[in-house]
């Protein structure tokens, strides 16, 4: 159902509701209700002004002090500049880390999700019906499942003794412990299954704009199925997926409970993506103004995508 | 559970029939075969969850329980495990989605409703906040709420929660709010009733489907979420279902599979069953409600 | 105009921010007076809660008006900490009396979570019987007193007598040098291959734990010994020895050669369960470095009952790497109980404190969690000498025992110590790498004039 803010969000350009001036019911009291008439948004602005935007700008003057949880610097933190940064440019973790998190995004979400929910709703165009919504409800349970219950139903199938290594016993393989040898396939393959429904949804509802006749006639013309596909229904939903990509790329950046609990970010720092490296640094190790400068490059990275998909999401005729 | 899939084959159908040639049926058969691979492989995981939760020596592998019981069910099914933090969760998803659909609903009306030069870079903001990773700004929140004296407090988190959703749910409200004319409301106006009472009395329930899926959103993400409770609420006796399975796995996890598998599914059900009657109820609206332009 | 509307209304949002900000604390009622109590309760630590349960009513029966909240925390140690720390920023959260562990006193003191209670114990008979390490063990770096010692711990090896004669080892085994140890293993996975030789704990999995109930009884064994991690003389952390280097390759010996638990396993925070409840019960492992309170677990009562202890497991000092003077090394820790300095009710929440320590307190507590007794009365007292047949074995190894550095930033340099093992065991590093990574890390936190080259 978050496909509504793709929608939502294409239509916020277009301002074109008549307001009620447009009545012509101009009154000498304009002035004042155009102010008056503003103060619904009062309530919305100040909760995001306080919960938001407060601590955005704590994040960039957290990060420039050292804080800490415990010991001298957490009773009095002071300024000391840029040297978060410094050190964090001269950790070799961080950029692992940052690597972890580009491999992570691209693989699990820009990959996966995007071409595999492309895919089944393209499939489920031509397959039976019922059975097509009994795989669409799978995919889809997957994602309504709370994060913490999906984080643990991957553990246990991807676990020394868990349901993946039984499947490849019965082909008679002998399977690792994925969460130990190879933890951040384990988890990209996590976030594919818990997240692909999302962008299911989305090209489920943008090919049901594509009208069928365009198509057929492109097949009657004797285009194959792959060119049709590329030649005919991509071009004609390029922009939903210039926004489902941004989108399910922003969602996966930000993704901690199914990491932390599958791995940790273990073993070592093997699947210590962006937020898991700040949480431990400023909750598990105590280094508050440290772990905010790996969130505030989370933040500017965020940003940057948020950015482009702004622009993205602009009406197609500019 | 019902989705989506399929929707408007009527539209469709005439011409894949007529269209039935050879080659049309290949691609059905490879269809079908492809969709059965998927359907299998995402259903794999959640397998084990429903049998394991029944099965009195559960493991993690799958298999099929030699006996069934419900004793792992009546193992988690207390005060401290189960029925405090659901309601926690009650609390904490009903609080926030009420919180932020009344501030979007007020917050659209204006922008919906009135012209300003002030609703372009107003909702370009907003716009800008639906996609700002909320984990990355947790530990700036954590320290606003010790310095707000919010830390533990449930109120406080339910604001946060609906600070994090409010972005998001405007759009999707005002989206909705645009589509419901606005003659009406004119009439209204010309009674003598003022703004507010037109959107309460006649645009709110004009849009009520939209309302019940920005609400239904609102309260998914904050039934699921983990995170934030795990950072903000420290009490044991605040603490919603996400957290206690969380304690409850680190405690017993390694032993008590079956047991966690029941703790998982009377967590999941509430949703399961709300996802499934809400798109039942409102179809396709609920899904995608507004056609997805491309 | 529209601009004088967007400002008028971000005054509006910015002063009910301040007003939002201005009037959430709320002054608690000062007839009912409350103290809060935090601490760890676990399905496999019930100690402390059997022990405030206990006290609670008795407190509150003594003093009218003031009720005792107790707060239990489920979660591992690490967790735990985390939590704590947490609270303890805003004073609406910060709990009265809480469970501290020693390691943690001087930072927790230094960043002003922790009251000074040398008025408070000045004026309370026990606390002469606490002994003068006791005392210590519960100062800051400013000398001040800010926490009472709840009991201290040593660490022996404890090993599986039946794998052991099993593998045709003699019992009482008693390893002298780190070869030793490779030799025994080697031959209990020689003859059974099914059985865990010899577990040493490493990795970031188990926190503190794992250089408590590993690396440290490797490090204070070399050549350095009490001065290998850090330098009593100069007061400088060490970097650069050999000792350090020797750790991480013993470690990675055994690990690489399948003598202790799987990397996996090692880094699963729960794994000390399996090794008390299964592996040990099951003589499926052949020893492993454990804390004095190991019995607490399976004596009767204990989360994992297991009676046939006492003639099934032996325990022995953990060898010094070639056998060098004094023979043995163990490590010392414990946990203890502090007041926060955000207290409303200082006084009322150092008697309580005071209340659960007495010695009929203690000395249940010392007995029923296998704790080396820090009160003298109590160790002297015959039910906590004959608490399990073991008492005697750990509490002489307090001879060789070592203290963590009593520095403010100790647990920084702990967590260094813990990646620097996991790097070594999951053979992402070599052990001079790993040793090399740790030096930079060292010098990163403790500043350059800090540390000492050995």
């Amino acid at each position: 159902m978050t496909a509504e803010v793709i929608s939502t969000a294409q239509g916020a350009q277009s301002e074109r509701r008549p307001g009620p001036q447009r009545s012509g019911r101009r009154s000498a009291l304009k002035k004042i209700s155009r102010f008056v008439r503003m103060i619904p948004l009062v309530p919305a602005i100040i909760i995001m002004v306080v919960f938001l935007a407060g601590p955005i700008i704590w994040s960039f003057y957290g990060s420039l002090t050292n804080a800490a949880l415990s010991g001298a610097n957490a009773a009095n933190s002071s300024f000391i500049g840029f040297d978060n940064y410094v050190k964090l440019f001269n950790d070799p973790v961080f950029p692992q880390s940052l690597w972890i998190t580009i491999v992570f995004t691209l693989a699990s979400a820009v990959i996966s999700q995007n071409v595999l929910g492309l895919g089944i709703a393209l499939v489920v165009t031509r397959a039976n019906k019922k059975l097509a919504t009994i795989v669409s409800s799978t995919v889809v349970g997957a994602w309504i499942l709370p994060e913490i219950v999906a984080a643990f139903v991957c553990y246990a199938y991807f676990s020394q003794d868990g349901t993946l290594n039984q499947i490849l016993a019965l082909v008679g393989l002998t399977g690792p412990n994925w969460l130990y040898t190879f933890p951040l396939l384990a988890v990209i393959l996590a976030n594919l299954w818990r997240g692909t429904a999302f962008s299911l949804l989305v090209y489920q509802a943008a090919l049901n704009d594509v009208p069928p006749e365009i198509s057929e006639a492109a097949m009657i013309d004797g285009a194959g199925g792959a060119k049709r596909l590329f030649f005919v229904t991509v071009p004609m939903i390029k922009n939903t997926i210039t926004t489902n990509l941004m989108l399910i790329t922003l969602q996966t950046l930000s993704v901690f409970t199914l990491i932390y609990v599958m791995t940790s970010g273990g073993p070592g720092n093997d699947s210590t993506t962006l937020p898991i490296l700040a949480y431990k640094e400023a909750f598990r190790f105590g280094n508050i103004g440290y772990g905010t400068a790996i969130a505030t490059i989370l933040l500017v990275i965020g940003a940057i995508f948020s950015i482009i998909y702004i622009r993205a999401a602009r009406p197609s005729k500019d | 559970m019902t989705t989506t899939t399929g929707p408007r084959p009527a539209k469709r159908k005439p011409r894949a029939l007529s269209l039935a040639s050879p080659q049309r049926r290949m691609s059905a058969i490879l269809a079908n075969s492809a969709l059965v691979v998927v359907g299998v492989s995402f259903l794999l995981p959640l397998v084990w969850l429903v049998l394991a939760a029944f099965d009195p020596n559960a493991t993690y592998q799958t298999q099929i329980p030699q006996t069934v019981t419900l004793d792992n069910f009546a193992a988690v099914l207390t005060p401290e495990l189960t029925f405090i933090p659901m309601l926690n969760s009650l609390i904490i998803s009903v609080g926030t989605a009420t919180v932020t659909i009344v501030a979007a609903l007020l917050a659209a009306y204006p922008l919906s409703r009135y012209q300003s030069r002030f609703n372009k870079p107003f909702m370009y903001t907003v716009l800008f906040g639906t996609s700002l990773p909320i984990t990355a700004i947790m530990v700036p929140v954590y320290l606003l709420f010790v310095q707000m004296n919010l830390l533990d407090s449930v109120p406080g988190t339910i604001l946060f929660m609906a600070a994090s959703a409010l972005p998001i749910a405007i759009f999707m409200t005002k989206n909705f709010m645009d589509s419901v004319p606005i003659s009406l409301e004119e009439a209204a106006w010309m009674d003598g009733a003022s703004a507010m009472r037109a959107l309460g009395s006649i645009v709110v329930p004009l849009m009520r489907p939209g309302i019940a899926v920005v609400a239904i959103f609102v309260f998914f993400q904050a039934w699921g979420n983990f995170f934030v409770p795990f950072i903000l609420l420290l009490s044991p006796s605040k603490q919603p279902a996400a957290i206690s399975i969380y304690t409850f796995f680190g405690q017993y996890g390694s032993i008590a599979y079956g047991e966690l598998a029941a703790f998982s599914l009377i967590y999941a059900v509430p949703v399961m069953v709300l996802y499934v009657v809400v798109s039942r109820g409102i179809g396709g609206s609920f899904a995608l409600a507004g056609a997805v332009k491309g | 105009m529209k601009k004088r509307a967007a400002v008028a209304i971000s005054v509006i949002a910015v002063g009910s921010l301040l007003g939002i900000a201005g009037c959430t604390s709320t002054p608690s009622d000062s007839s009912e007076k409350t103290i809060k109590v935090s601490y760890i309760k676990t399905d496999a630590f019930t100690a402390l809660d059997d022990l405030f349960t206990k006290v609670k009513p008795e407190f509150e029966a003594a003093n009218p008006g003031v009720t005792v909240e107790l707060d239990p925390i489920a979660a591992t140690d690490d967790d735990y900490k985390t939590k704590l720390a947490l609270s303890h920023r805003s004073a609406e959260t910060a709990p009265d009396v809480f469970y501290e562990d020693q390691g943690n006193v001087r930072s927790d003191a230094e960043a002003g979570y922790l009251l000074a209670l040398d008025d408070y114990v000045a004026e309370w008979e026990d606390w002469s019987e606490f002994t003068d390490a006791a005392k210590q063990a519960g100062a800051g770096d400013d000398g001040k007193i800010y926490s009472v010692s709840l009991g201290t711990d040593t660490r022996a090896i404890w090993y599986n007598k039946t794998v052991m004669t099993n593998a045709g080892i003699d019992v009482p085994w008693e390893p002298q040098s780190w070869d030793d140890i490779l030799v025994a293993a080697r031959k209990i996975k020689a003859s059974d291959p099914s059985v865990v030789p010899f577990n040493l704990y490493a990795g970031t999995g188990t926190g503190e734990g794992s250089n408590m109930q590993g690396f440290y009884e490797l490090l204070y064994g070399t050549d350095l010994g009490g001065d290998a991690l850090y330098d009593s003389e100069s007061n400088k952390w060490v970097v650069g020895s050999d000792g350090f280097t020797e750790s991480l390759e013993f470690l990675k010996t055994i690990y690489d050669e399948g003598l202790a638990l799987t990397p996996a396993q090692a880094l699963d925070p729960n794994i000390w369960k399996s090794v008390f409840g299964e592996m040990f019960p099951d003589a499926k492992l052949g020893g492993t470095v454990e804390g004095s309170y190991t019995p607490s677990f399976w004596v009767e009562g204990g989360s994992f009952e297991w009676p046939e202890y006492a003639t099934e497991m032996g325990a022995t000092a953990f060898p010094t790497k070639d056998g060098q003077a004094p023979g043995g090394v163990s490590m010392s820790g414990g946990w203890t109980l502090a007041v926060g300095s955000k207290s409303e009710n200082p006084q009322l929440a150092f008697d309580f404190m005071a209340q659960a320590l007495s010695f009929e307190n203690a000395l249940e507590y010392d007995n029923v969690n296998a704790q080396i007794a820090v009160r003298k009365d109590v160790a002297a007292d015959d039910s906590y000498l004959g608490a399990n047949p073991f008492v005697g074995a750990v509490t002489d190894l307090v001879e060789v025992t070592h203290f963590r550095p009593s520095t403010s930033i100790y647990n920084q340099i702990s967590v260094e110590v813990q990646k620097a093992s996991e790097a070594v065991i999951t053979g992402k590093m070599s052990p001079a790498e790993a040793a090399a990574s740790y030096d930079a890390a060292v010098t990163s936190i403790a500043g350059d004039d800090m540390v000492i080259e050995k």
